[in-house]
């Protein structure tokens, strides 16, 4: 199955050119060109990924991942940044990013990340459920 | 060397740090374009190699087309750039200010546009010309534009944040003036409060003044400050 991934990024030339290309190699892509925008689609639709810019108009990059993570605790963020110093990166992965990479990326090794971003979601959200079942086991098995 | 003038030159090389990792953030966006459709160019060459599609004529002269636009684009951006950067050959010259604005609005874009403020300048009735320090004088206007995107900031979110800035209709009175449309922010009471505000505008001589309408302020050399 294809991975379902949100784009994010405040330059519209860059969503229109990367949603092809991601299309072109299988993937399901949604775009919004703010961290707005991605917070409110989230609501709605389920995502295995999201790849997203970290400095844009409105809500900054730090706390669009605080919001995101305390929405969907299982989504896997890949961080794309024009400069990636050593304390961004440190500060987005404490928050829970899953990666971060700098512009202009490569887009197999985005690829592969996001596959790789899908696969550990999956496994988050089956813990998950392990866990849910354990508890309802735990409620009603005595 | 005193005191003031080390103050004085971080400060100065704080504005170029500044703008400069503003600027290259954009290149890094333009760069990024490039080589999306570079990419996009490889794809549709291998696919039509493989014997999938065809190479389509149109589709590759789009791409190129906006390829062209990114490097134009950021073509744009070096050239204010260098002009930027040959600011500090001189020391005293007079200089125009409407070229100096909008000097600013386009190397400074990007951090206007993250305090998701819309700004329009307004073409000079008379030339507004002042003598002074060009690098000094871009410095305050960046800084006039820092401190109306701070007021703005603390506006309700969905309020629309516009701002333009205007130049005074007589030459011998050269004025800028920085209005927020919306009239609505508060926070207009302590501008250029900061000594070092202060201290840049004595570097260029010019005085602030508030606006009638208390929603913006204006910069000038013969003006009384408020």
């Amino acid at each position: 199955m294809s991975e379902k991934v949100l784009l994010v990024d405040d330059e519209k030339d860059f969503l229109d050119i990367m949603s092809e290309r991601m299309q072109a190699r299988g993937m399901t892509v949604k775009t919004a060109d703010s961290a707005d925008k991605a917070l409110a689609m989230l609501e709605n639709e389920s995502f295995d990924a999201i790849v997203m810019d970290f400095k844009m108009p409105g809500m900054d990059g730090i706390q669009a991942l605080k919001n995101i993570k305390n929405q969907k605790p299982e989504l896997q963020i890949i961080l794309l940044t024009g400069y990636a110093t050593v304390e961004k990166t440190v500060e987005a992965m404490k928050i829970g990013a899953t990666d971060l990479l700098e512009k202009p990326a490569d887009l197999e090794a985005l690829a592969a990340r996001i596959k790789q971003a899908k696969a550990e979601k999956m496994l988050l959200v089956e813990k998950q459920t392990e866990e849910k079942i354990k508890d309802i086991l735990q409620r009603f098995g005595g | 060397m005193p005191n003031h003038d080390l103050s004085h030159d971080r400060e100065g090389v704080t504005f170029f740090g500044t703008l400069s990792a503003a600027v290259t953030h954009d290149m890094k966006n333009f760069l990024a374009i490039i080589n999306e459709n570079a990419g996009l160019l490889g794809d549709l060459a291998a696919r039509a190699r493989n014997g999938h599609f065809p190479m389509d004529p149109q589709k590759a002269a789009l791409i190129s087309e906006k390829i062209r636009k990114q490097v134009n684009r950021a073509d744009e951006m070096i050239k204010q750039f260098n002009r930027f950067s040959h600011s500090m050959d001189h020391a005293q010259e007079t200089v125009d200010m409407e070229e100096m604005v909008h000097l600013v609005a386009g190397l400074a874009e990007r951090i206007i546009r993250h305090h998701e403020v819309f700004l329009t300048v307004t073409p000079a009735p008379v030339p507004c010309r002042i003598q002074g320090h060009r690098f000094d004088l871009l410095h305050l206007i960046f800084r006039a534009f820092e401190i109306t995107c701070e007021i703005l900031d603390k506006t309700p979110e969905d309020t629309q944040k516009q701002v333009t800035v205007s130049f005074g209709s007589d030459p011998l009175v050269p004025e800028i003036c920085f209005m927020c449309d919306t009239g609505t922010a508060s926070g207009w009471d302590t501008l250029f409060d900061d000594p070092k505000d202060r201290a840049l505008l004595d570097r260029v001589n010019m005085h602030m003044k508030k606006a009638a309408t208390g929603s913006g302020f204006c910069l000038c050399k013969t003006c009384k400050t408020q």
